[in-house]
């Protein structure tokens, strides 16, 4: 259950910030649902022998579960899921299991486009240790105070 | 020695259709901690103001990632080994028109806009792939572009 304060239109205002949430402890038995929904089974998402012998510490994360996580700490702010028009993401770096992921929100612009109050945003998911994983922007819709 | 992935520019891959199942979304919402009542039954949907049950919004980029692994072949269309070779996201841009509702059957299709080389710890391709989702009305879902990581 999300407890964060929904925001009006009004309410904001460029340069603010948006409740960051933390996701995680990562869980590998979650890659094995992720693999299933994809029909991809590659075993860098599920061995982590093999992904070891890869010089890497444990199975990656599959890319879109990071997103859901981004995605999830706007819409859950949102009033409504769907209040969300657009997204632009970047793929940073990896997640592994046990990584907490913390995702953050800067208001860039507010604007009425399509006759409805639309709000730009930067947003980013980083690591317990700082790393960028995502690197992006958003568009979303916010109603009005009456 | 990889052949020269420029010669896909332009290149548009057969459409596919992919249906929002129950299955795929009853896997998905437990993993994503997606807790809106909007994604369990009509009649919740019905009262947060949607005309029938949707999907979260963060299984859209799913939706488009799905229609793009059913339409290409990592081989033919990208000159990739999948086995051997290494594939990742780049970027991801999806704008969407509406919200998309369990049930939906949507067409995907993507063409290859562009393919330029990049240098890394290692030199690799970006190929940035325009994606569009149309329903059966005709009309965009969503649309946007993915962009994919291939090493040499």
């Amino acid at each position: 259950m999300d407890t964060r304060q929904k925001a009006y239109f009004e309410d904001v205002r460029e340069g603010m910030t948006i409740p960051s949430v933390t996701y995680g402890p990562m869980d590998r038995y979650s890659y094995i649902s992720i693999a299933i929904i994809l029909r991809d089974t590659n075993p860098l998402h599920l061995d982590r022998v093999y992904a070891r012998e890869r010089g890497l510490p444990d199975v990656v994360q599959q890319g879109p579960l990071n997103e859901t996580y981004l995605y999830r700490f706007l819409t859950d702010w949102l009033h409504r899921p769907w209040d969300l028009r657009k997204t632009k993401i970047r793929f940073a770096a990896n997640v592994f299991p046990g990584d907490l992921l913390t995702c953050q929100g800067t208001v860039t612009r507010k604007y009425h486009e399509n006759g409805e109050p639309r709000v730009d945003c930067q947003i980013w998911q980083e690591n317990q240790k700082g790393d960028k994983i995502l690197i992006g922007e958003a568009t979303f819709t916010l109603p009005e105070r009456g | 020695m990889t052949p020269d992935r420029k010669t896909l520019i332009g290149r548009t891959f057969p459409a596919v259709k992919y249906v929002i199942n129950e299955d795929d979304i009853r896997d998905y919402l437990p993993v994503a901690g997606e807790e809106h009542p909007a994604f369990r039954s009509a009649e919740e949907a019905r009262a947060a103001g949607y005309q029938r049950r949707v999907i979260p919004p963060s299984f859209a980029p799913f939706v488009a990632i799905l229609g793009m692994l059913r339409s290409f072949d990592w081989e033919k269309d990208f000159f990739l080994d999948y086995r051997t070779g290494t594939a990742m996201f780049g970027e991801q841009e999806l704008e969407y028109q509406r919200p998309l509702y369990v049930g939906d059957t949507l067409t995907i299709q993507g063409t290859v806009v562009d393919v330029y080389e990049k240098q890394g710890k290692r030199v690799f391709d970006v190929a940035r792939v325009s994606v569009k989702a149309t329903d059966e009305g005709g009309g965009i879902a969503f649309q946007g572009g993915l962009s994919y990581i291939l090493f040499k």
